[in-house]
């Protein structure tokens, strides 16, 4: 296994082609949940969850599903069902078994179940890694490893700008970029710092 | 006849998914390097919407409301795949260029809203033309942060450039300058509607 | 009614007011510019210049823009980012570049979240990073000192592609080609005493983050572990200007003395990370702008206990 690949995609998964900063991912809960921290931290987590069992989902649709029988057009219709349909029985398990955890990640899930994050790492594995590889265990991992630190990347860019936009509260900006357009610029400033990641080679 | 009209200018400036729902945003900053890609994306951003409200409106009626975003699913995921089909046998340039953005259409959140909170309430006619006006409205925005990322990034409008010994910024084109664009736009655009 | 004025704490004064920070800052700064004219030429002073006029125009025209006081440009701040972002600059980058980043640096940098004390990112490296990624090949075109024999663009000491060997002394004193305001390394040094003697600065953050780079090179940066070259890295590029000007910036680190160690340290790593495994040369500016971005959540979870309010 070539852990050194691993490694790259991660780093780049997080930091180099960040989700939020970098591909646009994401957005819409970043600029919406972003104002304090504890529902950021959450909304990340939930986030990473989902990702990481859609990425295993979707691999085991397109690999045993889609390729064999050459129906990959019906991959966005799949997807986005089978996604949407688990975010729901997550759901509806967790509120069944823990309305405690239900009422701290309760509404966090209903907003992910079309969110573009989620979906889009799952395209984002099939064009990468599934249309070429024939190993199943290979393309296995690499999904799994790309959704898990996908999440990573999407949660650390989230605490970043929680803990920006309640400092941002006490300052004094004019009332036209106050919100959204100052959350933008934020976004816009981090997203040049990291840049400052690219060409990472280990 | 003037009330659907009313509807479709609705969807340009009053409730625009860009600039006043903030709709849309992860297509609209990654396809909106170059007037081309915007203008393509919003077509097809444009179709999907119309064909899905025409037909939540068609069958409002007989979803059961239990399961009605499945149904909507169903329905605009069907339209984004026709759309992502002809695109890769009529555009195949368009189609790499905009990329993964194209299937992502299904969980643009404007076409699920629109189906949610207008198509399944009112009728096919009505739904046509608001499906029309959101349409063009985020196509006119795709067009007008494309057009301004052009420009200062590439120093060319449609590929033509504009002036010349210009030094093109490329953080407009990058990442960042997406960002920074559009915060600045509806800061602009923000401070308009209070001047009004 | 005069003699009662109702104002937030503290209610002792000091002499040391926000301006005369400033402007001890700038006058510690001096020397390094100096350096910087000497080596390179009048073409350094003409990019100070243009970068100080430009940034102090930008903050008066949005301060009008605003209804707000424009004397407000008095106090030193805007000046300050010019000459930083001065610094930061190559010596003989057409004229514009310092113009729009002086007006980036202060407008998206500063004046759009509120004017001094209000912004996350540090206003000169916002527009340093603005004009990097905008026109790399501009901010990347040196020049060497004025006594050289070949006057043609060179080769910085991190630049990764030409392996010119420099001595320690030509590092130190600034005899090779960089930014206006980096190289001189003695002068930055005085510059950093005066600050660190008028208890502008503490230790902290310059200590931390050149400490780690020191370390993490030494270590990491050459053939095999601890084998690398950390004088070398201690001198080359933008480490000193950064630790001791940049990353000390009052509004954009961190309150308390361990969030500045954690903050000193997060941008060691980054800037070691960068230079040793990046693809871009120098990686002291995207740190700093990293752990600012970081700030608000150190801040938070290195909060000094308020005396008299329990744990939770």
């Amino acid at each position: 296994m070539e852990y050194n690949q691993l490694l790259m995609i991660a780093i780049s998964v997080i930091f180099i082609n960040n989700f939020i900063l970098s591909k646009f991912l994401g957005l819409c809960p970043f600029i919406g949940v972003s104002k304090s921290t504890r529902p950021a931290l959450y909304m990340g987590l939930a986030v990473t969850f989902v990702m990481t069992a859609s990425s295993i989902i979707t691999w085991g649709i397109y690999s045993f599903l889609l390729k064999p029988f050459h129906i990959e057009y019906l991959r966005t219709l799949s997807f986005i069902l089978v996604i949407a349909s688990f975010v729901q029985l997550i759901e509806m398990f967790i509120q069944k078994f823990s309305p405690a955890l239900y009422k701290i990640f309760g509404i966090y899930l209903a907003l992910i179940t079309t969110n573009c994050a989620v979906f889009g790492v799952a395209v984002l594995n099939s064009e990468m890694f599934l249309k070429v590889q024939d190993s199943f265990v290979k393309s296995f991992i690499f999904c799994l490893t790309q959704g898990f630190c996908a999440g990573v990347g999407f949660t650390i860019v989230l605490l970043f700008m929680s803990g920006i936009r309640e400092r941002l509260e006490f300052c004094d900006i004019p009332r036209p970029m106050k919100d959204m357009p100052i959350a933008f610029i934020v976004a816009s400033l981090m997203s040049m710092a990291f840049m400052g990641f690219s060409g990472f080679r280990f | 006849m003037k009330k659907l009209f009313k509807e479709f200018l609705k969807g340009i400036f009053r409730e625009n998914p860009t600039f006043a729902l903030a709709l849309g945003l992860c297509q609209t900053l990654a396809v909106s390097t170059s007037i081309v890609n915007g203008f393509g994306m919003g077509v097809a951003a444009t179709f999907v919407i119309l064909g899905s409200n025409i037909i939540v409106s068609a069958i409002r009626n007989f979803i059961p409301s239990k399961i009605r975003i499945p149904c909507f699913i169903v329905i605009i995921a069907t339209f984004v795949t026709i759309v992502e089909l002809v695109m890769k046998a009529y555009f195949p340039l368009l189609s790499k260029a905009l990329g993964i953005f194209v299937p992502l259409i299904v969980v643009n959140c404007i076409v699920m809203a629109r189906a949610e909170a207008f198509a399944s309430k009112h009728t096919v006619v009505k739904s046509i033309f608001d499906g029309l006006g959101m349409g063009a409205g985020f196509t006119l925005a795709l067009v007008l942060i494309s057009g301004i990322r052009e420009a200062f990034g590439n120093g060319t409008l449609l590929g033509l450039v504009i002036v010349r010994n210009f030094e093109p910024a490329l953080l407009f084109i990058l990442a960042p300058g997406a960002l920074l664009v559009i915060g600045i736009l509806i800061g602009i655009v923000n401070l308009l509607s209070q001047r009004r | 009614m005069n003699n009662l004025t109702v104002s937030p704490a503290p209610h002792i004064k000091s002499g040391l007011t926000t301006q005369r920070i400033m402007w001890i800052v700038i006058l510690a700064l001096l020397p390094a510019g100096l350096a910087g004219v000497y080596i390179f030429g009048i073409c350094s002073l003409k990019v100070i210049f243009i970068s100080i006029i430009s940034c102090i125009l930008s903050e008066a025209i949005f301060l009008k823009f605003r209804q707000r006081d424009t004397r407000i440009i008095l106090d030193g701040s805007a000046i300050l980012t010019g000459l930083i972002l001065a610094y930061n600059l190559p010596p003989e980058v057409p004229f514009w570049i310092p113009v729009v980043g002086g007006a980036v640096s202060i407008i998206i940098g500063k004046q759009l979240f509120g004017g001094l004390g209000h912004n996350i990112f540090n206003p000169a490296l916002v527009g340093r990073a603005f004009l990097q990624i905008s026109w790399p090949v501009y901010m990347t075109t040196w020049k060497n000192p004025r006594w050289a024999l070949d006057a043609v663009s060179s080769a910085t000491p991190l630049a990764k592609e030409k392996a010119v060997n420099f001595s320690y002394i030509d590092l130190f004193l600034g005899n090779h080609g960089g930014c206006i305001g980096e190289v001189c390394i003695l002068m930055l040094l005085i510059g950093a005493l005066i600050l660190i003697f008028t208890n502008i600065i503490s230790f902290h953050i310059p200590a931390s983050f050149i400490g780690t780079v020191v370390v993490l090179t030494w270590i990491f940066g050459g053939d095999g572990f601890f084998k690398g070259d950390f004088v070398f890295h201690l001198l080359a590029g933008g480490l000193v200007l950064g630790a001791f000007f940049m990353a000390t910036d009052y509004v954009t680190c961190p309150l308390t003395n361990k969030g500045k160690l954690i903050f000193g340290i997060g941008c060691g790593i980054l800037t070691s990370l960068i230079r040793l495994k990046g693809s871009y040369p120098e990686g002291v500016s995207y740190a700093i702008l990293f752990m600012n971005a970081m700030v608000p959540l150190i801040d938070r979870y290195t909060k000094t206990r308020i005396y008299g309010i329990s744990k939770t």
